[in-house]
């Protein structure tokens, strides 16, 4: 806002005209900025207002009583300050596999060939399956008599089947790695087409140069897909902080209450107990958290212009 | 450009391609079992196949929710790209606060849960008359994928050369020219990734489908797959085969545009 | 009061409606099919005067449901057919809608002033939908219904002193029993809590599971429970921790004892049951709907008993409501689809033959397809000896679906060792005192 004020009072230098050039390409956002004003904002105002109000089910399609915050202290005095150290275990696991292992298949996946051609559409191919096909298919491999545990005790690794889904520890691990599974190939995929960019001579220089495999990918590739980590990264954890789908068809936030992380606790706030003020005060919260993240973003996003 | 991949390398692979195969063997498998079948250890892979649960699936009443999945997926695409392209360019050369708000309601937006979205549509779309049509489920698929596609695209824009525009800019081509006959296509390989992405997702899109289709006749091929669970249990031979058969398209839609993708960049002169 | 604003609205409302489908079918290009039908009636005057409804005699019934069960489908397509042929120009639109998207989409429709004529719910959720506005009372209906005095109260439902739905059938949980197991160790099918754990026990000796059940966080975890809380003396009258721990402690003693897996956590109700139906189980528990089921899958004799509950045990009658939506535009001609289906002496004979459901009408309980069936005719027999109101009557509306997952969650934690009975027991017993003030 401020560039094209201090454009009129300076003498127009080139740097100044480019400048407004710049923001003059704000023109682009405005189809965004529409359609969203539409279909976007309005969504986002109700939940807000929802988290603030007394709405049940009863009361859904009358007046909304304000409530303050209650919803708030409702949620984090019960269920939500657990719920919310799960999110966070969950999170971590989710982000820390997804990102790593996404870009390491990227790597892979770069090469040309048959093979990486085939798994690559494999794993769209898997990416793309329902949660309640990927979620159902996992809960079967990790059940007792799944093929995880039938080779596990097959091979004498272990006497007893490992509880993937029914203890409390490793039922939020197993989840947590069904996520991090499904999220894997979309990010190997964004990785792969970072990498794509590179020019060829890049490669042949470097191989001319006697670089080995670990150099290439630690001074071409990796700063070529720094741009598209962060938003990976952000995408990633946004990704973990409303993912209940699996959680829903692998343990339904059991047993007990070992796997309720917060999206769960707010779709069953919402859409089980029906006290939708209660799942939108859960759901406000973890937008919130997430928006610090944003404000993250946003700062490293204007560290990265200032460089250029 | 040939490279033998090292032993780690291959290593890696082969577990990729096990730890994606395994469950696509396994539907395959369960959607030529008889549901006895399903939970009996001892047929876990030794079985009579029967391809039942096919026949039940593969009938002409097929065909409508087909179209009526092209139909969304495509319609979603081709309107989240229209929205998202300018957008993700718009934000990637621009700066100040308003681009900073920009990118964080982005990611408020994609933080919103899809069912908290659903009620408040489904008001404003009562309103609207859309309830009950394509149009609706698609103007709900791209209001869900836009800002997700728009973050996704920024860096692909960021990393074109803005020597690139400036030269155009000199040669006296306007803005609008400038970006749609230089910025787009070096950006491509991301347009076309992210407009897989984007297809593949509103492929599978569910909720709001359910939600806004008030007739069955207009469900897409998503809202059938969902049918196979039920409160009484789960058709596992049922599911895993329509998941199968709902798929294939799926993987032409992916493989043709990986062909794209992959032809792109030994044509391509990025420089 | 509540009542008159809704049908005022609704008048209103109608003639905006179809403009409102008639544009969306140019929009779309698509078949609207809420446009059909309801050209000929005028609901409206009918209603207000609350006098005998001229029979309309064209239409179209439009039927929400979440069946998509094989059989269960084959059952409304019989009614559908049944009621077409009776009442020409007539027509019975079924309509799928997903378990759980059900309610939440029948509460945001009402939002919008639509939903459909006929709603097949899930029995036990009738406050939800009531409350949320998407079922009409009736009252009205029920009043002159010849053969109201056949129903048993506890297949009515009543939100706030209105009645919003009746059950055309009843499904309730029994134990199955793997003769050929039970013949092996050599013991008869159990009559108490004693003689199963006994049973359990030399089964689990011979190399068998004892017993299969669901365990899952949710409403039907509360559902298996209840059965065997409510054995060692537990009520919602009156909720007592100690009782709770009993109940509990005493499954999570057959974890322990390995009878139970306690991957029961993680199973719904089918899973349970196909497992038993593979043949490795002793015990099931579960319900008359698995009829189907164990024809076709389970390739040993096997046999259902009552639950072995002793005197305070209840066993729930579930099944689903039949409603007529709140903004039906042909309320009327909705009623006479129930009356003449579900609610009907000779319709409630086919659930009975196509899924294996008890009839909710005291008359065709007696049928022959009932008494003569081996299987059904215990289930019949668990209604008699410990049939309970599915949810309990103390229960407000607005917390029945609190309750019930408070408690399938304390039932999954024991279970699934994530708390002890007793620290469950207590913390649910905390949480009821407040939901059921």
């Amino acid at each position: 806002m401020t560039a094209p004020l201090t454009a009129t009072r300076a003498p127009v230098t080139p740097r100044a005209r480019s400048g407004r050039q710049r923001q003059v390409r704000l023109v682009f956002l405005l189809p965004a900025a529409v359609f969203m004003g539409l279909f976007s904002i309005y969504p986002l105002i109700q939940l807000v207002r929802m988290s603030v109000s007394a709405v049940t089910v009863g009361t859904l399609n009358q007046e909304w009583v304000f409530t303050g915050l209650d919803n708030f202290s409702r949620s984090f005095s019960g269920e939500g300050a657990p719920a919310l150290t799960r999110t966070l275990v969950f999170v971590v696991v989710v982000t820390g596999l997804g990102m790593l292992l996404g870009l390491a298949a990227a790597i892979t996946l770069r090469t040309r060939g048959r093979w990486s051609g085939f798994l690559l559409a494999l794993m769209v191919f898997v990416w793309a399956l329902p949660p309640v096909v990927n979620g159902s298919v996992w809960k079967f491999l990790l059940a007792d008599s799944g093929l995880f545990n039938t080779v596990l005790l097959a091979s004498g690794l272990r006497d007893s089947p490992v509880p993937f889904l029914y203890d409390q520890h490793w039922a939020l691990m197993s989840v947590a790695f069904v996520n991090a599974f499904a999220v894997i190939p979309f990010n190997a995929l964004v990785f792969r087409a970072a990498l794509m960019n590179i020019p060829p001579e890049t490669f042949e220089a470097a191989a001319l140069d006697g670089a080995s495999r670990w150099q290439e990918i630690r001074h071409i590739m990796l700063p070529s897909v720094r741009s598209s980590t962060l938003v990976l990264l952000v995408l990633t954890i946004v990704y973990g902080f409303r993912s209940f789908d699996f959680i829903y068809v692998m343990t339904y936030g059991g047993p007990g209450t070992a796997t309720n992380t917060l999206p769960f606790l707010g779709y069953m706030q919402a859409f089980v107990r029906y006290d939708f003020g209660l799942g939108a005060a859960t759901s406000v919260a973890a937008v919130l958290g997430v928006l610090v993240l944003a404000a993250v973003y946003a700062r490293s996003i204007r560290r990265e212009e200032s460089e250029s | 450009m040939k490279q033998t991949a090292g032993p780690v390398l291959t290593a890696w692979k082969a577990l990729l391609t096990v730890m994606y195969g395994l469950p696509i063997l396994w539907i395959v498998l369960t959607s030529f079992k008889s549901s006895g079948d399903v939970f009996s250890t001892s047929s876990a892979l030794i079985f009579s196949p029967t391809t039942e649960a096919y026949r039940d699936v593969l009938t002409a009443d097929l065909l409508k929710p087909l179209s009526q999945s092209v139909l969304i997926a495509t319609g979603t695409t081709v309107l989240v790209l229209l929205i998202a392209i300018p957008a993700a360019y718009g934000l990637a050369r621009t700066r100040g606060h308003l681009t900073s708000i920009g990118l964080a309601l982005l990611i408020v937006l994609q933080m919103m849960p899809q069912t908290a979205t659903v009620i408040p549509l489904f008001q404003v779309f009562g309103s609207w008359t859309l309830l009950d049509s394509t149009v609706g489920v698609i103007l709900a698929d791209t209001a869900l994928l836009a800002p997700f596609a728009t973050l996704l695209l920024r860096p692909f824009f960021r990393s074109v050369p803005p020597e690139l525009e400036e030269a155009g800019s000199i040669d006296g081509a306007s803005l609008m020219r400038t970006f749609v006959s230089i910025v787009v296509p070096v950006a491509r390989n991301g347009i076309f990734t992210v407009g897989t992405l984007v297809f593949l997702l509103a492929w599978g899109e569910f909720l709001y489908a359910v939600n806004f289709f008030l007739s069955p006749g207009e469900y897409p091929l998503s809202v059938l797959l969902a049918q196979q669970v039920s409160a009484f249990g789960i058709n596992w031979p049922g599911l895993m085969a329509l998941a199968v058969v709902t798929s294939i398209p799926i993987l032409i839609v992916f493989t043709s545009t990986y062909r794209l993708l992959r032809d792109g960049l030994t044509v391509g002169a990025v420089k | 009061m509540r009542n008159t604003t809704i049908r005022g609205a609704r008048t209103g409302r109608t003639a905006r409606r179809r403009t409102l489908a008639l544009t969306s079918v140019t929009l779309a290009g698509a078949l609207a099919l809420t446009a059909c039908g309801s050209d000929g009636s005028d609901d409206g005057a009918t209603d207000e005067d609350g006098e005998a409804p001229p029979t309309s005699q064209e239409g179209t019934v439009t039927v929400w449901r979440y069946f998509s069960d094989d059989n269960q489908v084959r059952l409304m397509d019989e009614y559908a057919e049944m009621f077409e042929a009776a009442n020409d120009g007539v027509t019975v639109d079924n309509v799928f809608v997903p378990y759980d998207q059900l309610n939440a989409n029948l509460v945001s429709a009402a939002g919008a002033q639509t939903g459909p004529d006929v709603v097949v719910f899930n029995g036990a959720e009738v406050a939800t939908l009531a409350l949320g506005g998407a079922l009409a009372p009736i009252d009205e209906y029920w009043a002159e219904f010849a053969d109201a005095d056949q129903f048993p109260d506890s297949v009515i439902h009543e939100v706030n002193g209105e009645t919003f739905a009746v059950q055309g059938y009843v499904n309730l949980l029994g134990l199955w029993y793997n003769a050929d197991i039970l013949d092996e160790i050599g013991l008869e099918p159990p009559t108490t809590l004693d003689e199963l754990e006994d049973a359990m026990a030399a089964a689990a000796e011979a190399g068998y599971e004892g017993i299969t059940l669901s365990a899952l966080p949710q409403s039907q975890g509360e559902w298996q429970a209840y059965p065997w809380l409510s054995a060692e003396g537990f009520s919602y009258t009156d909720p007592d921790p100690e009782t709770l721990e009993a109940g509990l402690a005493r499954v999570r003693a057959w974890v322990d004892n390995g009878w139970l897996s306690q991957e029961a956590v993680t199973w719904d109700q089918t899973v349970p049951f196909q497992q038993f139906a593979s043949g490795d189980v002793a015990f099931a528990e579960n319900g008359n709907w698995q009829l189907g089921t164990a024809a076709s899958d389970a390739d040993f004799e096997y046999g259902v008993v009552p639950l072995p509950l002793g005197d305070a045990g209840q066993v729930y009658l579930g099944g689903e409501g039949q409603g007529i939506g709140a903004f039906s535009e042909n309320p009327d001609l909705a009623w006479q689809y129930l009356a003449g289906t579900y609610l009907d002496a000779e319709g409630q004979v086919l659930p009975v033959e196509i899924v294996g459901s008890i009839p909710s009408r005291m008359d065709t309980a007696q049928d022959e397809a009932v008494t003569g069936n081996d299987l059904l005719s215990p289930f019949a027999d668990s209604i008699a000896m410990y049939g309970a109101n599915y949810p309990d009557g103390v229960i407000p509306p607005e917390a029945v679906a609190d309750v019930q997952l408070t408690v399938g969650q304390a039932w999954s934690a024991a279970l699934g060792g994530q708390q002890s009975p007793e620290a469950a027991a207590t913390a649910t017993v905390a949480a009821l005192e407040s939901l059921l003030e």
